[in-house]
């Protein structure tokens, strides 16, 4: 880019040395419009494709155009109506996503441009003793403020990488994000409420609604829990994400943090939590985010069709890693030390061990794991090396979790397109030194 | 003396033409695009006077250019009412009996009241323009 720049520059210079004398710059503008139609180099030829497939998506982000909404940066679009739009790979070189980058997925149109805390408030209900109504006031002074840096994924993110390719948000890799979230134990709220002992779930409800009738999931956003998960425990109410308010498109005024699992249950703009006493039969628990209950969600389309599959609701996000730099967009120099450096995460606990190959897998080194932030947060992790040839190098990146959980090498499909975890790879050219 | 004006002026603008074409064959420039305004107007500083109210602007729609063919129209105001029709173009290429599968699943499991004559019209329009075999843009 920057040598096609130098030599046009080069060009225009030997030009206007043939024109000299002609420095007529009132014919300049005027001549602009005798000129041939030039368009051959237009935006449209030196941009993404519009979509991607049958084949998976080659790249590390979805495709859409990147564009700008209230409280964020450019985002990858999705889809306008509702919201989704996805967070571009260079945001991912912290171990913490800035609010500002941090991706953004509504499930209805209906969203919240605005939020008075004056009339706001928090309810508690269904089978409680005690059904609490509570401010944001209450929420910051009457339940101890707790911090947890957790990673927020959504159940979808990368499904444009399966084979054969599945309806749905088609993301890439940046449906992701970490953040310190701040609020209210969920488990200390509940017990001020005081639940009542046939209660067997906890159900959770944004300010968020669609246009579908009543009754369906394309009118109302519901999300629940057994009140038997220990993941209850972990959870919080936040009302500040990175130590600051939520933005109005992460979920303004509170959301539900649940740290491990999938975002699906991290309900935004939190305003209900309904304790029920029968399980949730909702269209978003029943029906949606639901996986086979087979090693790693893992089915295929025959046995879909013959009706043979078993589903459960999706729950913790198994282990990931991802090579955010080199990212291949530049070619490297033979025997020029560069740094290959990522992130990695696993909803099973902290990532304790991270390799890195440069020849496509058959060989492994570990890398430095960088600073620790709990359990449930991205770690970065680094390593050194120096191309030792021309030519290109397919790089490799694979985690393993707390639990000895590896990322495997092969796909994984099922029809929601949900659990992408296979081994990352990065194609980088290194050019020769002289 | 007027036809020598003349001449000078023919000359002069011919000069400045070939010149100007010998620049701009070395580079590309003053292209703008009007497909995709996705303009959005800056937030003023909030005002102290809104007291407990936390607000942002109205969202920017990004609407996509569906396929021109018949149907478009029905597409365009029966799928719409919930969601964009970016849902459709953002898909990657489909086949014609997952097409017809989403169709039925947003009038049965979502509620979307679609008249039984527009259903096939929609169907057969996202399967003349949105599988591997005739997708385009």
């Amino acid at each position: 880019m920057n040598e096609h720049r130098r030599l046009s520059r080069r060009g225009l210079l030997q030009s206007l040395a043939t024109a000299a004398g002609l420095a007529a710059t009132a014919g300049f503008g005027a001549a602009t419009n005798l000129l041939p139609q030039q368009s051959q180099v237009s935006g449209d030829e030196k941009s993404l494709p519009t979509f991607t497939g049958p084949a998976p998506n080659p790249y590390w982000n979805s495709v859409g155009p990147v564009v700008q909404y209230p409280q964020k940066f450019p985002l990858v679009l999705l889809t306008d109506r509702p919201i989704q739009l996805e967070t571009p790979r260079h945001y991912f070189e912290t171990a913490f996503t800035p609010n500002g980058a941090f991706y953004v997925r509504w499930h209805l149109d209906e969203i919240p441009n605005a939020v008075d805390l004056s009339v706001w408030r928090l309810s508690v209900e269904g089978s409680v003793e005690r059904p609490l109504k509570l401010s944001m006031s209450d929420l910051t002074s009457k339940f101890k403020p707790l911090s947890v840096a957790a990673v927020n994924q959504c159940s979808g993110n990368s499904r444009s990488k399966l084979q054969p390719r599945v309806p749905g948000g088609q993301w890439g890799d940046g449906a992701m994000g970490n953040a310190k979230w701040t609020g209210a134990s969920l488990r200390e709220l509940l017990d001020s409420a005081k639940i009542k002992p046939d209660a067997l779930a906890v159900q959770f409800q944004g300010l968020d609604k669609g246009k579908g009738p009543e009754g369906r999931g394309s009118h109302e956003f519901l999300k629940s829990l057994d009140l038997k998960d220990s993941v209850l425990d972990d959870s919080i109410i936040a009302y500040a994400m990175n130590d600051e308010p939520l933005p109005m498109l992460n979920g303004f005024p509170v959301r539900l943090v649940v740290p491990g699992y999938f975002a699906t249950y991290w309900v935004k703009s939190l305003s209900f939590i309904r304790v029920l006493d029968k399980a949730d039969e909702n269209f978003w628990m029943k029906t949606a985010y639901r996986v086979p209950d087979t090693p790693r969600g893992n089915t295929n389309p025959e046995d879909v069709k013959g009706g043979k599959v078993r589903t459960v609701p999706i729950t913790r996000m198994p282990v990931r890693s991802f090579i955010v730099t080199p990212n291949g967009e530049k070619k490297l120099i033979a025997q020029l030390p560069v740094i290959i450096r990522g992130i990695a995460f696993s909803g099973y606990g902290s990532v304790n061990k991270m390799e890195v190959s440069v020849d496509n897998g058959k060989s492994w080194a570990s890398a430095q794991l960088g600073e620790g932030h709990g359990p449930y947060s991205f770690r970065t992790w680094s390593i050194a090396w120096t191309p030792p040839h021309p030519g290109r190098y397919v790089l490799a990146a694979r985690a393993t979790d707390g639990k000895g959980n590896v990322q495997p090498d092969e796909g994984v499909w099922n029809p929601g397109g949900y659990l992408w975890n296979r081994i990352e790879r990065e194609q980088v050219v290194v050019g020769r030194a002289s | 003396m007027r036809y020598t004006t003349v001449w000078l002026i023919v000359v002069f603008t011919g000069f400045t033409a070939a010149a100007a074409r010998l620049m701009y064959a070395q580079f590309d420039a003053g292209q703008y695009s009007q497909k995709n305004s996705g303009a959005i107007a800056q937030p003023a500083p909030p005002a102290e006077a809104d007291g407990a109210s936390y607000s942002v602007t109205a969202y920017p729609l990004y609407p996509p250019e569906l396929a021109p063919g018949a149907g478009r129209e029905a597409v365009q105001s029966y799928c719409a009412t919930c969601h964009s029709t970016r849902y459709i173009t953002m898909q990657p290429p489909l086949p014609p009996e997952t097409w017809a599968a989403e169709v039925d699943k947003m009038i049965k499991v979502m509620g979307q009241p679609i008249p039984e004559d527009v259903q096939p019209v929609i169907i057969k329009y996202l399967q003349a323009h949105y599988t591997p075999e005739n997708r385009k843009r």
